[in-house]
């Protein structure tokens, strides 16, 4: 599996499992290595210092072993000074000689005690054997004993040697090897010889002269004297579950001679030997060794030292070693502390961990199911938290965010219904934009026809204007026809003006827009209507709002239209009547609002949605295109024109002028204001 | 009078009761008056035939009458040109007047209306034979605006404008015995009547107004003293004074004067 993939998964693990992993895997790492490093450390440790101790036990072993050797050397050369050996050597006299050393053999439990004459030949033994006269010259003790020297030394004793002094020494150095499973190869099966601690000193007569010599030592094969003295000093028989904890040997070579190390059945391992390793490094090479070694059958921490005869050859070791299992154990103790004191802080770890991700997890688990239930829509559901940490202000937020969230929820809701309301509103402009474009197509498409027809009857105009004048021109006034053609001059003329009229309909000028106060329009406008005669019992109110903004638009244009609505007005009063213009600002400030009101007559329902088109008209005289060209120049404008009007009581005319678009438009072309 | 010294008219309309119609209002012992119903046709008369004055339709199928009126310029200056304009599109007929027609009659119209003009019309040639001589004042100021043959636009400060008659308008009227000028707060359209100048032989003289826009002012000592328009035609005998309400627009159908 990728690495990506196990990332991938331990990232899909839940919250909790994520820190409890986490933590684990940082414990056991640290754990490890500091249980590695830690037992390492404390190994060393123990060990070094079970084997300064082993070190410092060997050497209390050799003050043992050399304090042996000085007693034989005390006891030989006491011996050999004293005047009845000295006398009795002279004399020749064995008898006194033997009986003046044997005791001193058994007092000091030697196992020989022998005197030789001056040319090293034995005179006397102390052991049962009695054989003398042999020559022991060639033992380098004796032959330096000779030379007047008093010297104690380690020696290897040749069988022949054992039996000449007693056949049971022969039989105690007899060892067959036991087989050792490390031990290096030897082609013997057995041991013969003997190793003895031995001490020799020279007889002197009163002149200096060497009489002879005193030699005497201890065998120590199968001796533990000393081996069971070391112990008892360095370990006093401290047992560990039975087992001795310290261990002493003498080695013959590599063989056990002397030992208290035990075997499986509890005797003294004698006749087993060293292993190959120990026996290279210190027999071979004579370098002491100091480690953990197997012996017999337990590992000891030990150590091996050579053992020397008078010449300096390494003939033996001497051993001491101490029981690992305590330190062992001990070191286990240990690292079992060490380890159990982990997995103890481990589980109280995983406790707090437990709580510390609850306290996290829980409020999180809540708050998606909080989501969950406003996802479903329920916005009035909260999340409660104890405390004040992030997750509490988390929790605070999201608190403050599901309120929002209802609050705009609820906006919105608001919104939608008057969405609604406005859509109907709009709708209903719609509509009536719509009408008003149909108006205004319907007004575009009969202006042109409007045009085609004025153009094509023109000429017939023309023909009929001319030549009804040039009859006129013709009769008599008495004529019976003149009235006649009179009347058809006049109604042509009329026509002509009908043409005229619908040709200004449908002249589709652009308007010429300049900033202008409409005040200043309306003015102009009710000052020419005052100067027409006819009109003089109407009376005329205007109330404008002099803070009106100047508005762009067609000056003529629109004068056209209050012209055309104010001559309307009066008309609608034969008999006089009020006439009011008033203007104002919308209340959004959008539009620039004139009513134009009389109290006349009014309009019926039925002609009031036909009022703009051309064409109609109430009026026996008029052409019917005065509101119709009035409807087309508003629009140029984008203004509105609207009525409302009720038989008997009169008619008001509303034209709405936009503000603000016209404005920001003027602006872009830097426009100027009048 | 012998057809000699009879005055030549060639009407050209295409529709033939149109054109006689024209005919019979003009016809008289002091003219002689033919028609064409094309410009085509129109042409070829022209070319067998030097007439004195052509009155011809602006609006017809083939050559057009502003065509018409090119050609013939180009050809014989000296001939009077008078457009007869059925749907009055103002603009063209403005535009004739820039051409160098002498003049333009929107239909329908009376016998006397185009009586007037026709009578005009010939005057006109007189005066320009007498004024071969070179009569002094007849000159158009320089920065002057106007249509040709008729009136003159000075444009001042701020929208505004003074109208006046040229004095070769005046050339072709009769003693003045009536003059007929727009109310204060009229609105008035460029190439529309804006007056009327009626003389001794009774005959109606329309102006046309050179510029379109609102009046601010009428020359009342004009009213009490017609000698003005005659003696100082480009100051004191001024018409009235306008507010301009497309000017930009209005000046592309007059000329300059330098």
């Amino acid at each position: 599996m990728s690495l990506h993939r196990s990332v991938q998964r331990f990232l899909d693990l839940p919250l909790r499992m994520k820190f409890v992993w986490s933590f684990l895997v940082v414990i056991l790492f640290g754990g490890l290595v500091s249980l590695f490093f830690g037992t390492r450390l404390e190994h060393k440790t123990i060990i070094g210092l079970a084997q300064a101790k082993v070190r410092h036990d060997l050497a209390s072993a050799w003050m043992v072993y050399n304090e042996k050797l000085n007693d034989i050397r005390d006891i030989v050369l006491l011996n050999a000074g004293r005047d009845s050996v000295r006398a009795a050597l002279l004399a020749g006299d064995r008898e006194s000689l033997f009986r003046a050393l044997v005791r001193v053999r058994r007092d000091f439990n030697l196992d020989i005690l022998t005197i030789t004459d001056r040319f090293g030949r034995v005179v006397q033994r102390t052991n049962p054997s009695g054989i003398f006269g042999d020559d022991q010259s060639a033992d380098p003790l004796v032959s330096r004993a000779l030379s007047k020297e008093t010297v104690t030394a380690t020696e290897i004793i040749p069988r022949p040697e054992l039996l000449k002094e007693a056949p049971e020494f022969a039989e105690r150095a007899y060892l067959k090897f036991i087989p050792t499973p490390m031990a290096a190869p030897r082609p013997e099966d057995h041991e013969e010889n003997g190793m003895m601690l031995k001490g020799a000193a020279p007889v002197l007569d009163e002149q200096g002269k060497v009489l002879g010599v005193l030699y005497g030592g201890i065998l120590l094969n199968q001796n533990y004297e000393i081996v069971d003295r070391v112990k008892e000093i360095v370990f006093k028989g401290e047992k560990y579950k039975g087992k001795e904890i310290g261990t002493v040997t003498i080695f013959q070579n590599d063989l056990r001679v002397s030992t208290n190390v035990t075997d499986a059945e509890g005797n003294r391992a004698i006749g087993t030997r060293v292993s190959q390793e120990v026996h290279d490094a210190v027999l071979r090479r004579g370098i002491p060794w100091v480690d953990r070694a197997f012996v017999v059958n337990h590992w000891y921490i030990t150590a091996y030292e050579p053992i020397k005869n008078s010449g300096g050859e390494i003939i033996g070791m001497l051993y001491v070693g101490m029981l690992e299992k305590p330190y062992i154990d001990l070191r286990n103790s240990v690292m079992l502390t060490f380890t159990g004191i982990a997995a103890l802080c481990t589980i109280i770890l995983l406790i707090i961990l437990f709580f510390i991700t609850s306290s996290i997890t829980n409020p999180l688990r809540r708050m998606v199911q909080a989501t969950k239930r406003i996802a479903q829509g329920d916005l009035n559901h909260q999340v409660k938290i104890g405390f004040r940490d992030e997750i509490g202000q988390l929790a605070d937020s999201f608190n403050q965010m599901t309120e929002n969230l209802k609050l705009a929820n609820e906006n919105l809701l608001q919104w939608g219904k008057t969405l609604e309301k406005r859509v109907e509103e709009r709708t209903k402009e719609l509509r009536g934009m719509q009408d008003y474009l149909l108006q205004s197509e319907k007004l575009r498409s009969l202006g042109k026809m409007a045009a085609g027809v004025a153009h094509e009857i023109n000429n017939p105009l023309t023909s009929i204007l001319i030549n009804t004048h040039l009859m006129l021109e013709k009769l008599e006034k008495r004529h019976e026809f003149y009235e006649n053609l009179s009347l058809i001059a006049d109604e042509t003329s009329r026509c002509t003006e009908i043409v005229k009229g619908l040709l200004e309909f449908a002249r589709q000028n652009p308007p010429q827009k300049t900033y202008t106060n409409i005040n200043d329009i309306i003015e102009r406008t009710t000052q020419l209507l005052e100067n027409q005669a006819s009109f003089q019992n109407v009376r005329i109110v205007k109330d404008l709002d002099p803070g009106l903004p100047a508005i762009k638009l067609d000056k003529n244009k629109i004068q056209q239209v209050f012209w055309n609505l104010l001559l309307n007005a009066c008309e609608a009063m034969p008999k006089g009547g009020q006439l009011t213009i008033s203007d104002s600002l919308s209340a959004d400030k959008k539009w620039i609002v004139v009513r134009v009101a009389d109290s006349g007559v009014g309009i019926p329902k039925e002609n009031v949605n036909r009022l703009f088109d051309p064409f109609f008209t109430t009026k026996s005289s008029g052409t019917g295109l005065g509101l119709a060209v009035s409807y087309g120049i508003m629009q140029q404008h984008e203004g509105k024109i609207e009525i409302n009007s009720e038989v008997g009581r009169g008619t008001v005319f509303i034209l709405s002028f936009p503000v603000e678009d016209q404005r920001e438009d003027s602006a872009k072309k830097g426009g100027t204001y009048e | 009078m012998n057809s000699q010294s009879k005055r030549r008219i060639l009407v050209v309309d295409d529709e033939i009761t149109v054109s006689k119609s024209i005919r019979q209002a003009i016809l008289s012992d002091q003219y002689e008056v033919d028609m064409a119903l094309s410009g085509e046709e129109a042409l070829k008369k022209e070319a067998e035939t030097s007439y004195d004055l052509i009155i011809t339709d602006l609006m017809m199928p083939g050559i057009s009458g502003l065509d018409l009126l090119k050609t013939l310029r180009a050809a014989r200056p000296e001939v009077n040109v008078i457009m007869i304009t059925g749907y009055p599109t103002i603009k063209t007929a403005v535009e004739s007047v820039k051409l160098g027609a002498f003049d333009y009659l929107p239909k329908p119209f009376t016998p006397a209306d185009l009586r007037g003009l026709v009578a005009r019309a010939f005057k006109s040639v007189q005066a320009e034979d007498r004024d071969k001589g070179g009569v002094a004042g007849s000159r158009i100021p320089a920065g002057y605006y106007y249509m040709l043959g008729h009136t003159w636009l000075k444009v001042e400060e701020k929208e505004r404008a003074t109208v006046g008659v040229v004095p070769d308008f005046l050339k072709t009227v009769g003693i003045i015995t009536q003059l007929e000028l727009p109310k204060v707060n009229e609105a008035i359209m460029q190439g529309n009547v804006c007056g009327k100048i009626t003389d001794a032989d009774h005959f109606v003289h329309r102006i046309w107004s050179p510029a379109s826009g609102r009046v601010i002012e009428v020359n009342t000592r004009l009213v009490s003293d017609f000698s003005l328009l005659r003696r100082d035609p480009f100051l004191s005998g001024f018409l009235f004074r306008i507010e301009t309400g497309n000017l930009e627009e209005d000046l592309k159908g007059l000329l300059l004067a330098k």
